[in-house]
């Protein structure tokens, strides 16, 4: 009588996965996220209770003469929209290990960044209002200027873990740093949508 | 085909082995640190140090309220530096000293606790210590050249803001490297549902303070920019941060004390916490209950309908359901155990008396009708000496427990116990102290004291200064009761003799490593199949004998 061949399953003998990292870096990063969220959010709600008793009072929102211009804001909007497109394609591409179009993606979002720097510095040259000039006025500057420091924040983020993608830290398996990055990026972004329709579309 | 088996031998002579650097020492070593134990034990020493000059704040506000009259006069004069030490007594209590401390035992328990090697993010942990540091300097030397809330060099109260700001961002980074801590790094085997009640409630006070710590960097950015480019008063400072100050936003202080009792009380009865998932529960409905400032009144004015604060109303009465809750849980678990009267149980105990106390005058302010008992020109016992009291009894309560905390964490903290009977002593003093330091505001209040800042006072003046030496009297058995502690801590540090790795018999694993634990923390851990890993070892290995 002869046996047949038993066919050998290659995983028996194979070791056992790693354990799973714990996502320290991401779970710290949502934390952070949520605080710098709420710092905006408390700046903002100071702003738009600034504006509606000054409404009340039948009083404008700005000194005389000075219009606050929503196309610098709305580029701003568009700039970010597209950020969010960029680092979700360079999450994509490192988890897929797939070096050359994940440094594209985060090369373009350093970009979009930096142009959205610029379209809110534009918008303070069309606003020629000083600091002092308003209540409003000065809310206005700090709750911007809050936000740009936010995205600052996430753009060394995200050029820090570029630079550890760049060392050969963040591969497809362990892509932890960046998804911290993109998070806190994320959260700059949703901050914005509520700046843009609270402060530039509703006026 | 030639297969190497062996590594080739490289036939440079491989060079000498560099001696290895040594180990910082000394204050190098204090400075370079990320060790969570360091970490956590410098937020403690600084806080404790801090704690002699608000006590000293804190009497001579109270001595100063022996003479209402001439208070008023000081208040009301140009040069009133009596409103200035109010403010720091509030401030400090409660930024310098007490979330402090609180964050300086999660910093070193909770890692322990959860059986980590180390913190979520050391680097960060250390930073914020350094930070809180240099920002109370910054904040007492504002003070000191006439800064702060009511100061009146423009200096001084930019360096007071700025030096606060630092200080609130510090304790938002060192609760994010806890939170992280007990989300991530937890051993194997302990679910978020066997986390140890203290580290639950350190997550819940983290969450609570990650939530409102930002709004109030948000109003001291407002202030500093204010007040630098628009000349606005220094008084609008106090106006714009005192509701961290004031119920319900100040119960948020109390939730590190819901875990201190949770995780003594086991202990010291010698038996399981009953129903810990319902406790957990309960913790976190405080939690969700405190968060941030919405709930109070000052948000909504007084002309605003009753309607408008009723979320107030609501938060007073029902924070007293799940804390009720817990007290009942810890009667059954006590009546289930063998009880040890040690004196962490003694803190526990005050710690609670004190907290239930401050949550039910909380609760009876925010009732309507209770403000036609009010006497004098006070409308409502909202913003008397009643709130203040309020405040008093939760904030102290804190206070206690954490002394506690210490007390019953030092093996774990310094390598060696305090002394049993001293600790007694200085439990029994903290709670006559409060009970008399309190309690007489809450009377004041419905005579018609004013509360942080008592304005003038047209009837019962005798009596509202009657009570406030009594009140005095209470500082004075606070004092005695936080100097004696401090005492029993350097005698302790100074002593030789150590407590052994597990001297109550704890339930959770800190006390499964050595007193003071080594780097990295753990030889090894054991099996975790519940909330009580330690008691579960000891049970196991007593029914197989």
């Amino acid at each position: 009588m002869s046996t047949a061949p038993v066919a050998q399953n290659p995983l028996i003998n194979a070791p056992s996965a790693p354990p799973r990292r714990p996502r320290v870096l991401f779970v710290g990063a949502a934390f952070g996220a949520a605080a710098s969220v709420l710092l905006v959010a408390a700046e903002l709600a100071v702003y738009l209770q600034v504006r509606g008793q000054l409404a009340s009072a039948g009083d404008a929102t700005f000194p005389e003469g000075v219009v606050l211009p929503l196309t610098p804001g709305s580029m701003g909007m568009v700039t970010l929209a597209m950020s969010a497109v960029t680092i979700s394609w360079a999450v994509y591409s490192l988890r897929n290990d797939d070096r050359p179009n994940a440094y594209v993606a985060l090369g373009l979002t350093l970009l979009l960044g930096v142009a959205f720097i610029n379209s809110t510095v534009y918008l303070y040259q069309q606003l020629a209002m000083g600091v002092t000039a308003s209540t409003a006025g000065t809310l206005l500057y700090i709750v911007t200027a809050t936000h740009l420091l936010m995205v600052v924040v996430g753009m060394l983020f995200i050029a820090v873990m570029g630079f550890q993608a760049l060392g050969g830290q963040l591969t497809g398996r362990d892509a932890e740093g960046m998804s911290a990055a993109a998070l806190y990026w994320f959260a700059i972004i949703a901050v914005y949508v509520v700046i843009w329709y609270g402060i530039y579309i509703t006026k | 085909m030639t297969v190497t088996e062996d590594a080739p031998v490289s036939e440079l002579v491989a060079p000498a082995p560099s001696t290895p650097a040594s180990s910082p020492s000394g204050l190098v070593a204090v400075l370079s640190s990320g060790d969570h134990k360091l970490v956590g034990r410098l937020w403690i020493v600084a806080a404790l140090a801090q704690l002699l000059l608000v006590l000293g704040a804190s009497l001579y506000v109270a001595a100063m309220r022996l003479d209402l009259a001439g208070l008023t006069k000081l208040t009301d004069s140009p040069s009133d530096w009596f409103s200035q030490i109010v403010t720091y007594r509030a401030i400090g209590g409660t930024f310098l000293v007490l979330l402090p401390i609180t964050i300086g035992l999660a910093t070193v328990i909770v890692p322990l606790q959860v059986g980590a090697s180390t913190i979520a993010f050391p680097r960060a942990a250390a930073a914020a210590v350094w930070g809180y540091l240099v920002g109370s300097g910054l904040v007492i030397g504002a003070y000191s050249i006439d800064g702060g809330p009511f100061g009146t060099s423009l200096d001084g109260v930019r360096l007071f803001v700025a030096g606060l700001g630092l200080v609130v961002v510090s304790e938002l980074l060192a609760w994010i490297c806890i939170m992280t801590t007990v989300v991530t790094l937890r051993a194997p085997g302990m679910t978020l549902a066997r986390t140890p009640l203290f580290s639950w409630s350190v997550l819940i006070a983290g969450a609570v303070w990650l939530l409102t710590l930002p709004v109030l960097v948000a109003m001291l950015v407002i202030t500093y920019v204010f007040v630098r480019y628009l000349g606005e008063d220094s008084a609008s400072i106090y106006a714009r941060i005192s509701w961290v100050f004031g119920p319900p936003a100040v119960y948020a202080f109390a939730l590190p004390v819901l875990g201190f009792i949770a995780t003594v009380v086991p202990v010291l009865s010698a038996t399981r916490h009953h129903l810990h998932r319902f406790a957990r529960t309960a913790i976190a409905a405080v939690g969700a209950l405190v968060i941030g400032g919405w709930a109070l009144p000052s948000f909504v004015g007084a002309s605003t309908p009753w309607l408008y604060q009723l979320p107030w109303v609501a938060v007073s009465f029902l924070i007293l359901i799940p804390v009720l809750a817990l007290v009942g849980l810890w009667a059954v678990t006590l009546r289930n155990g063998q009880v040890t009267l040690a004196s962490p149980l003694l803190f526990a105990a005050s710690a609670l008396l004190m907290l239930l106390v401050g949550l039910l005058a909380g609760a009876v302010q925010a009732i309507e009708p209770i403000k036609t008992l009010v006497d004098g020109p006070a409308t409502s016992l909202y913003g008397t000496s009643w709130t203040t009291a309020v405040a008093s009894y939760v904030l102290l309560s804190l206070a206690i427990a954490l002394l506690g905390g210490i007390t019953f964490w030092a093996p774990k903290l310094i390598g060696r116990g305090l002394r049993e009977g001293a600790a007694r002593g200085v439990a029994a003093l903290l709670l006559v102290g409060t009970v008399l330091w309190s309690f007489p505001d809450l009377v004041s209040g419905l005579l018609g004291q004013g509360g942080d800042i008592p304005g003038p006072v047209a009837e019962n003046v005798t009596a509202i200064e009657g009570l406030n030496a009594v009140s005095l009297a209470g500082g004075l058995f606070l004092a005695l009761g936080f100097l004696g502690f401090l005492g029993l801590v350097v005698q302790a540090i100074r002593g030789h003799e150590g407590v052994g790795d597990d001297p109550w018999s704890g339930h959770t694993l800190e006390w499964a490593t050595s007193s003071p634990p080594p780097a990295g923390n753990f030889p090894s851990l054991p099996e975790i199949t519940s909330e009580a890993p330690l008691y579960d070892a000891r049970h196991q290995e007593a029914s197989a004998q």
